[in-house]
């Protein structure tokens, strides 16, 4: 039962999830602990895929999807608090500064 | 059914519990305790999926540093503010969100099933070793071998965040 196909299809489903709630929810923090979500179900694949090949080379990639993961998070959180000291409001649908 | 597959079953079920929890919980608190939760259940199955020097890094890496990085930014925001309305979008969006998850999924597992399964045949000999043997030993020489320009890469990169973020950081003082 628990092969490769079964981690595989629960990566996906998690895959899913992450994207429905970066698609649905308005606060940007949780937007964000979504896209670790969708960055945590390559990893799951990659580390299942890595068991059922033999090859250790799937690890060292999640490696470094976890070291670009933090970067990111550490740029993003700071991106966000730097609009909220200027916002006062961090819902996603008022920001339009960028707008052209 | 042995302890390992009742382990896993667990933890895969944890995992995907409390990925859902983490989409629909309104309070962006209770929201990042369940991701650490999310986020231990998947080191765990790390560790049961021969992995156990990753299930230590993301122990250590996700759920202790990024996590308290997330806790640290729900402290310096005002959540009183950004709970007063709905957390989610209108009807109209998450039904076509629904729809648009569903439609990955689909074609993630369609992908997957229309993979070539020749190209996916085990690497390593029927009898030799598992990738969990040795494992520190086995990743270190996939890092620091084949992946060293990466690893000198990652290194710039993650330099180059923290001077981002120092940089934001210095603008909003001097305002």
């Amino acid at each position: 039962m628990f092969g490769v196909g079964f981690f595989l299809a629960l990566a996906f489903a998690l895959f899913a999830v992450g994207a429905f709630g970066v698609l649905t929810r308005r606060d940007p923090l949780v937007m964000f602990m979504c896209i670790e979500m969708m960055f945590n179900s390559g990893n799951l694949a990659l580390v299942a895929l890595s068991r059922y090949l033999g090859l250790a080379s799937g690890h060292a990639l999640v490696f470094f999807v976890v070291a670009v993961a933090a970067a990111e998070v550490a740029v993003g959180l700071g991106i966000i608090i730097a609009i909220f000291r200027t916002e006062k409001d961090v819902n996603v649908d008022h920001l339009s500064e960028l707008k052209g | 059914m042995g302890l390992r597959e009742v382990l896993l079953a667990v933890f895969a079920f944890g995992a995907l519990a409390f990925a859902l929890a983490v989409v629909s919980t309104r309070n962006t608190v209770y929201a990042a305790l369940e991701f650490v939760a999310h986020l231990l259940c998947l080191a765990a199955l790390y560790c049961l999926l021969d992995a156990p020097l990753l299930g230590v890094l993301q122990v250590m890496v996700y759920a202790g540093a990024i996590m308290v990085l997330f806790l640290f930014a729900v402290m310096m925001l005002d959540i009183q503010e950004t709970g007063r309305e709905s957390a989610f979008q209108g009807p109209g969006q998450v039904a076509g969100a629904l729809l648009l998850a569903a439609l990955l999924f689909a074609l993630l597992v369609f992908g997957a099933d229309r993979f070539p399964a020749a190209a996916l045949a085990p690497a390593a000999a029927p009898g030799a070793p598992g990738v969990g043997a040795d494992n520190v030993v086995r990743v270190a020489r996939a890092l620091f071998e084949r992946g060293a320009l990466v690893f000198e890469a990652v290194g710039v990169l993650l330099l180059t965040a923290v001077v981002a973020v120092m940089v934001m950081a210095k603008r909003r003082l001097e305002n």
